[in-house]
Formats: C-alpha cells, structure tokens, sequence
C-alpha cells in the first residue's frame, strides 16, 4: 500500500522524457503515501532504460519478452493488469500520449480504477490525493478528488513535471512476464515516417509559428515576408496544417515537432496545450495574439496583445530597416 | 417532394442567350481570371455537363457584381447562372471548407463568421442605443450587419450610425441581439436552401416590428430585404437614404470643416444593382471643406472590390493584381486622400489593398459615416 | 458494414472568454456557440465515407438535450440512416468512463462492425470515451486513427504518434476506432438535405430504455470527485509590450536586434 507506479514510455529506443517526468511528479507525493515509487518498464532489450529510470525511482520492474518490443495496447493492458493485481499500488501513473490514452481508459473499466486524465499538477491535501487538470483549452483548472477505492490511476500531461536530476538508487528488479502467449485481437504492423519535406523544422534556430489567427492562406506572404526578415523557417499549430496552409512536417506540437529554437514566434497561435508542449523549450518565445487570455502569453517572453494584421507588417519593416 | 421540375436550362433561359459576349466582355475579374461566362452559359445548356462544371475553380471568382447583368441586351443575368452552378456543388456538399464553415455558422449562429448569437451586440457596449421592441411603433428599423457587428475594424460604422441617429434625434430602434444573417451572401454562395430558410425566419421576426422602414448599414442587406424578400411588409433603404433626408429636411447639420478630396466609390449593391447613385454624393456635398472628385470608373461603371459574391469565404486562384488595388491605384492617381465607402465590403477589401499597396500614410479609406459624424461635431 | 458513430455537441471555446459560474462547478456557457465536437466531425465523415465505398448502415449516438439534434441531424443528412440520443440529466457527462457505460449500453444490444468516436472533445479533452467505450463492449480498439482500411473481417488503421510518426496496427472487427482531426475533409450538409434528413428516425432515451441503473452514471456514482473550478494563475509573466500596433512591433524588433535575441 501506499506505492506509486510509473509506466515508463518507450518508442524506438528511445526512453521517453515524459517517464522521468512522472517519476519526479511521483515523488512529491510519494512520501505522502508512505510507500515506493516503482517504475513499470515493458520492452524486450532494454536494460539501460532500466538502468536509467533507477535513477528516479525506488524500484524497477522489468520485464524483458519480445512480445513487447513494440507498444501494444492489449499487451501492455495485460501486463499492468496482471502487475496491478499482484503488487497492489494505490496510484498508477501513465504518460498522456498517444501511447497513454490508447490504453490508460480501458485500464480503469477493467479494474474499476478511480481515473482522471491529462494531469497538470498533483498534490496531497487535506489528507488524500488531489489531482489537477485543465478544461476549455487550458482556460480553466479543475482540482479533483480520489472517491472510489485505489488503485487510482491518472495520465499525465507531458512537459508539466520537471525530471530533474537523478537523486536515487533504484533496485532493478527483472521479473517474469505476465504474458504466456501473444495476444489475440490487435497487431502491431509496422511504423512509418513522416513525408521528410525539404526543412526540418526541429533544427531550426530562428521559427515564426503561424495558427488559427491567420484566418486564410492568403495571409501568408505577410508571413513569408517576415521570415524572410529575419532567415525563420516557418510552421504552424495543427489549425494551420490542417487547413492545408502547410504541410504536416511543418507542425509544431504533441502530434507534429517538438521544437526548441532560439527563438519562436508564435503569430496568431492561441496556445492549446498540444502545440505549447512542441515549443515551450524554446529560448525566447514571443507572442502576438488580440486575446489577452490565449494560453500561449503563459509561455511567452513577450507578448504582444494585438493585432497581427497590425503588427506583423509593421514588424517586418522595422527588422528589415535594423538588419539593413 | 422536390419542387425543382424545371430543368437548369429552362430556370435560367440559358436559351435566350445570343452569345454575344457584352457580358464576359464587361466582366470585371475576366480579365484576372479564368471566368468566362459566356463561354459557362454555353456549356451549362447540356445538363449532363453541370456536375463536372460546377466544380470549376472560376465560378467562384464571380463577386455577384452584376455588370453582365447590366450589360446583357437580352436582360438576362448571367451571375445567376453562377450562382445556379454553385448551388449544385452545395448541394453535393463537396463545397470549399471554408464556404462550409460560413453557411454552417449562419444556421447555427446565425452569422457566417462562426461568432456566437449571444455577443452580436457587443459593439455597443457604452453606447446610448435605442432597442426596437416587438410590436412598440417606431418609424426606422436599423439593421446593422454580422459583419458590422463582430469585425472589430468594422465596429466604429455602428456607432458612428448610432451617434448620428442620436444626434439627429431620429425615431430609431435597432432589430438588437435577435439580428440574423440577412444571407444575402448566402443566396450568393448558391445555398439555396438555407437561403430560403432565413428569408422565412427574418421575414417573421423583421414583421413582428411595427415600423414602415428597415434601415440598413450594407449595400448587401438592403438589396435582399428589398429585392428578395416579397413578404417583408417595411421599405427597405440603405442608411445613405436615410441621411439624405435628414440633411435635405435640416435634422442634420454638419458644421466642422472636413477639408479633404474625397473620392466616392460606387458599392456594386447600391449602384449596379439597385441604381443608387445620388444619395451617397448629396451627403458628401454638404460636408464642409470637402472637394468632391469622381472615378472615371463610376456609378455603373464602378470597379468592383472583389468583397461580395461569397468572395469573404473564398480565396482566388488567380495571382494578378486584385481590382481592389486597381482601384486604389486610381484614387491616389486622382489625387484623393480619401477613398470614401458605403459598404463594409468594400472597406474591407479596399483597406487591405491599401495596406498592401503600403499606401496608408497617404490615403485612408473610410465610411462615409465617419466622414459624417466627423462634420456634426 | 454496420456503423456507430458517437457525436457531441460542445462550445466553441478556442476564442470565447471563459468563465465560472456561480457554483463554481459549472462554465457559464451562456456566451458561446455551439457545434458538433471538431473530432467528432471528422468521424462523421469517415463513417459516411466508409459507406460510399463498401456499402452499409450508421446510427449517430449523442448524449444530451434537444439542442443537439441540430447537429444529429446535419450528421444524418451527411449520410447516416437513423440516430439515437440519449437524454437523461441523471447522466454525468464529466466522467468519460460513466459517458462510455451509456454509450456501451445503447449498442450492446445491436449487432455493429465498427464504431468511432472523435480522439477527443474540445471541452473536456479526456481523450477517453473511445477507449473505455471499448472496454465495455468487450472489442479491440486504436486511438488518434489517421486512415482506415478495411479487409475482410478485420481493419488496418495508422495512428498518428508524436513527432510526426505513426503506427500502423491491425484488429479484428468489431472494433471502435477513436477518430484524429485531418483524417479526411468533412463534407457540408446542406439544408435541403439537413430537412429532408427529418424523415429519419431519431429515437430519445432515458436511462430506463437503456437499461441502467441511475448509480451507475450519475455524479453520486462517479469514482471521482470536482471539487473546483478556477481560471489558472499564470506562472511566469510575460513582458507585455505596450503602444498602438505599429510601435509594439518597433519595440519587438529593436528588442529582436539590438536585444540580441536573435
């Protein structure tokens, strides 16, 4: 009783950031709880993750089969199941990804688990867990509350936790797998890449963001110019991909790019948290949105509350007239 | 049951049509455009061909200005032919997105910019304004416009309106926070079927006022209440109607000095369509210090801005220079430090081609209610 | 191929001031307009789609009051056969593993292929109902589906993942597929056929039709708990620019350049 497990997300070798971001949020309220946090790996060859998540936790579970060299959702279902059942937990800790969320929810109707999604913030009051999340596009914060019997399960949002440095000196505990056989109903077939256009715009150090605000593609010489001021690639929240205005290698957010420019301009984005956690990293974010209350000044360096049909020309004129 | 039993052709006459070209010849987007009407009304006679026509690119260059309509000799409308096109292709559903987005907004929210019902009075927060109530005499319905009242570059026209009215102290009441989509640009858009839905609905809600007159800001609005809504028992007029009254009958007095040259340009729903051409020039006139000058390009022959037809919702193919920059073009060629409008269209599409022509220190372009609330004082 | 498709009417709140009323519990919505949630939307076609290409039938599901039959019926005009809503103000639609038994419950007892929903709401953005739905219906399921293929008794979907990468995966039908935005264009439903669409059947519910107990998706039922809501406190605050337009880009970029920032 009292243990906090984090699943650990994986993809392609890679041990995702997202894991030891759930870890450090586990251990805020860990010693709350009174017991260990232990994290879940699920994969085939991947002692150094293990190794890693050591770092940030009090125990790791591993369990090394083949069957889970790639993300499946009954397997992994299975497996946390078969885990839950054995080592009772109180809190279940999973990312809020597109891995998270394709298992998270039928987790909790098979178990019957107190469930809250997209977690922001977590603390202890009052005595008992109180999970917070976000509704309206992140304009509004809901606190929750924990009412059925543990274990309570809740996803968690990406880059809303700091991973921080590695302080402990997890066990690494491979234990056999739950799984006897492959399972029946889904299969994993194969990943494909995103189209490789001619820009990456994860490599790049200067980025002018385009959204929603933009209204028409018709707008975007405006843009173009300013881009072009300053040597920016240019990209775009899934408003402006899905629109058509660019194409997908172009979009900045859970779904697109994670970019960390030097600088990003963010021009009629009005922030939604998928497309904040693509571009938040970045060094210096500037913001030019006519709502005062558009998430995105809640990461901006500068914000500019205008409008972009003002602003822009007369920004691009201006750093043209600087750089001349 | 369908009621449509006359074919496409018979609907539009498509067979009085003698070819003889005055309509593409006057066509002011032929020369940008692919838009070849003549050639459209043509190929439309073969009902077999309207499917794979209506998904021409072209038919929506056409801004309803209603040019070819003026020009035809035979009296026929060729932009109807247009409009009849883009009725099949919204009827297939297969519509741009952004056409989809404005109709499914004005039959939801009731205007085309997908704002909600609940904020369409916003603008005049602060504002001493008289409501209209149901049923209560009033002697002038003032209907504002979606796009008036939720574009914030556009907002000041209403005020200004109101201000005006206030001052003149005319008998007024506004249609309010019940206002709906006059759908004009909906019937432009070819969706007939919410168009015949609004008319109906604003029919019902316009007549459950007791006044003689509907007084509106847009050219657009004033066209279809007058010309398309037969069982609307009000006259309906554009505001320069109104305020020629009121300055002929001595209600309105401008005393400040506005020493500009003012250049009027011609809204296609006004003039083309509707034959007004005096109202707007008489109030001009009377505005002090004003030097009043004329387009060659005026009245039926003005130049259309590209705002209307549907052109809000749908961006051209064409890269060549836009008749709004056209016209700015000739204005300052005129030596004009003021393009005066009368239609939120037009300011639109003329403010941005302005801008684009970087011409803004030189030129402004502005409703002529401004010009008019500037000269009350 | 027979078709479920869950719908939702939610506000449009990507531009609209949000704020709390008075039970601190509850949005004040009265300010917002309303459509059918954008993921939703997109499933909407894809079902229709699915039909034109392989034949078939789809009932639209929707949980709420008669306002949302404006967008039932836009989605039967698109292309469906009948709906179902369910309206019951017992029904706690906070909790997405209390909308997923609702749903659940109206399709048991149908025969059905495939059923979708949107990847996610605009409002609550739980990113659940699709999965839990599953759960409860005892099928496969892949969420953020990004295109669907359909082979014989089974259905080949690509998942959109993060950065750009998808996955594809393989089930056994029946399955419920959660739908991702961009997945295909949504056609438009005009009003002819949205009037025409009135002749189709659109059945009302309650929880008794159903066959549920109040307990198992009322607030009271619900395993947790809101205690509040509240508008954020921003973190770290901005340097807000000031002036008209023209001089907050005069001052960005002097601050651009001369600042070193780029």
């Amino acid at each position: 009783m009292g243990d906090i497990f984090v699943l650990a997300e994986h993809r392609r070798g890679e041990l995702r950031e997202v894991s030891l971001e759930m870890l450090a949020a586990a251990s805020d309220v860990a010693p709350k709880l009174g017991g260990n946090i232990i994290a879940i790996l699920l994969g085939s060859g991947v002692n150094s993750f293990a190794e890693k998540l050591a770092g940030y936790s009090d125990k790791v579970l591993y369990v090394d089969d083949p069957l889970f060299a790639d993300y499946n959702s009954e397997k992994y279902q299975q497996a946390l199941s078969d885990l839950i059942g054995r080592y009772q937990p109180e809190l279940v800790m999973v990312a809020h990804t597109t891995q998270g969320v394709d298992m998270a929810p039928a987790l909790a109707v098979e178990l019957k688990m107190p469930f809250v999604t997209d977690v922001v913030g977590l603390s202890f009051e009052g005595g008992e867990l109180q999970p917070v999340r976000t509704y309206y596009q992140g304009k509004i914060n809901a606190d929750f509350a924990f009412k059925g019997k543990p274990p309570y399960l809740i996803t968690v949002r990406e880059s809303s936790f700091n991973a921080g440095d590695p302080t402990k000196f997890g066990t690494v505990e491979k234990i056999l797998s739950p799984m006897k056989e492959d399972v029946q109903y889904r299969k994993f077939v194969e990943y494909i890449e995103a189209v490789v256009g001619d820009v990456d715009i994860s490599q790049a150090e200067i980025l002018v963001g385009i959204g929603r605000g933009l209204r028409e593609e018709k707008n975007l010489p405006m843009i173009e110019d300013l881009a072009k001021a300053i040597n920016a690639v240019i990209a775009g929240s899934r408003a402006a991909i899905d629109a058509g205005w660019l194409p997908h290698d172009r979009q900045v957010g859970t779904s697109g790019k994670n970019v960390k420019p030097k600088v990003y301009i963010a021009i009629g984005i009005s922030g939604a948290f998928q497309h904040l956690a693509g571009m938040k990293a970045a060094k210096t974010i500037i913001a030019i949105n006519k709502d005062p209350n558009a998430p995105i000044f809640t990461v901006a360096d500068y914000a500019i509350v205008d409008d972009l049909f003002k602003v822009v020309p007369k920004l691009t004129e201006k750093l043209k007239e600087l750089r001349a | 049951m369908n009621s449509e039993v006359r074919s496409f052709l018979e609907k539009h006459d498509l067979l009085g049509c003698i070819q003889c070209g005055r309509c593409t010849g006057g066509c002011p987007v032929a020369a940008r455009t692919d838009l070849n009407v003549r050639r459209l009304i043509y190929e439309s006679m073969d009902e077999k061909m309207l499917d794979k026509i209506s998904k021409l690119p072209q038919i929506w260059d056409c801004t309803t200005c209603s040019t070819c309509a003026v020009r035809c000799p035979k009296g026929l409308k060729p932009l109807e032919v247009l409009i009849g096109l883009r009725e099949v292709l919204v009827e297939s559903g297969m519509v741009q997105p952004t056409v989809r987005d404005a109709l499914e907004s004005v039959f939801q929210e009731g205007n085309p910019w997908k704002k909600p019902r609940a904020t369409r009075l916003d603008w005049a927060e602060g504002l001493e304004v008289k409501i209209a109530k149901p049923g209560e005499k009033v002697e002038n319905l003032i209907f504002i416009c979606c796009t008036v009242a939720y574009d914030p570059k556009l907002q000041d026209i209403a005020r200004n309106l109101v201000k005006v009215l206030n001052k003149a102290e005319v008998d007024y009441g506004l249609v309010g926070d019940g206002e709906m989509c006059c759908s004009s640009e909906v019937y432009s858009l070819g969706e007939a079927g919410l168009f015949e839905m609004m008319v109906e609905d604003n029919t019902e809600l316009l007549n459950s006022f007791a006044v003689n007159r509907i007084v509106t800001i847009s050219p657009h609005c004033y066209s279809t209440f007058k010309n398309q809504h037969p069982l609307l028992k009000m006259e309906s007029v554009h505001y320069t109607h109104l305020l020629c009254k009121l300055l002929a009958e001595g209600k309105l007095e401008l005393t400040k000095e506005v020493s500009r040259k003012v250049v009027f340009h011609d809204p296609c729903y006004l003039g083309k369509k509707n034959s007004v051409f005096e109202e707007p020039r008489f109030i001009l006139k009377q505005v002090p210090g004003m030097e009043i000058l004329e387009f060659a390009r005026k009245r039926e022959r003005s130049l259309c801005c590209e705002g209307g037809g549907g052109k809000m919702w749908v961006e051209t193919e064409s890269l060549k220079e836009r008749l709004a920059e056209n016209r700015i073009k000739d204005a300052r060629a005129l030596g004009a430090d003021v393009l005066a409008v009368a239609c939120p269209f037009c300011i639109l599409t003329l403010d941005d081609a302005l801008k684009a022509k970087g011409l803004e220190e030189e030129m402004k372009v502005v409703d002529i209610l401004e010009i008019l609330n500037e000269a009350a004082g | 191929m027979k078709m479920f498709v869950c719908i939702k009417r939610v506000p449009d709140t990507s531009e609209a001031d949000v704020k709390i009323d008075q039970t601190g519990k509850n949005v004040d919505s009265s300010r917002f307009s309303f459509g059918i949630n954008d993921a939703d939307n997109y499933a909407v076609e894809e079902a229709v789609l699915i039909k034109e290409r392989r034949g078939g039938e789809i009932k639209f599901l929707c949980i709420g009051p008669k306002d949302s039959d404006v967008v039932i019926r836009m989605s039967l005009a698109k292309g469906g056969e009948s709906a179902v809503r369910i309206e019951d103000p017992r029904i706690n639609q906070k909790d997405p593993l209390q909308v997923a038994k609702v749903l659940a419950a109206a399709i048991k007892k149908e025969q059905f292929d495939l059923v979708m929903t949107g990847c996610m709401s605009g409002d609550d953005s739980n990113m659940s109902v699709g999965v839990a739905l599953a759960e409860e219906l005892g099928v496969s399921h892949a969420a953020m589906v990004k295109s669907v293929e359909i082979m014989d008794g089974k259905i080949r979907v690509r998942r959109e993942l993060e950065g750009g990468l998808s996955e594809v995966v393989e089930m056994f039908l029946p399955a419920v597929i959660t739908i991702q935005t961009g997945i295909n264009v949504p056609r438009y439903a005009p009003v002819r056929g949205i009037r025409e669409a009135q002749k189709k059947e659109l059945k009302v519910l309650k929880l008794e039709d159903l066959g549920l107990a109040e307990t198992e998706v009322s607030e009271a039922g619900s395993r947790v708990e809101l205690l509040n809501l509240y508008i954020p406190v921003v973190a770290s605050i901005a340097e807000i620019i000031l002036g008209t337009p023209e001089e907050k880009a005069e001052i960005m970029a002097v601050k651009m350049v001369k600042g070193g920032l780029l």
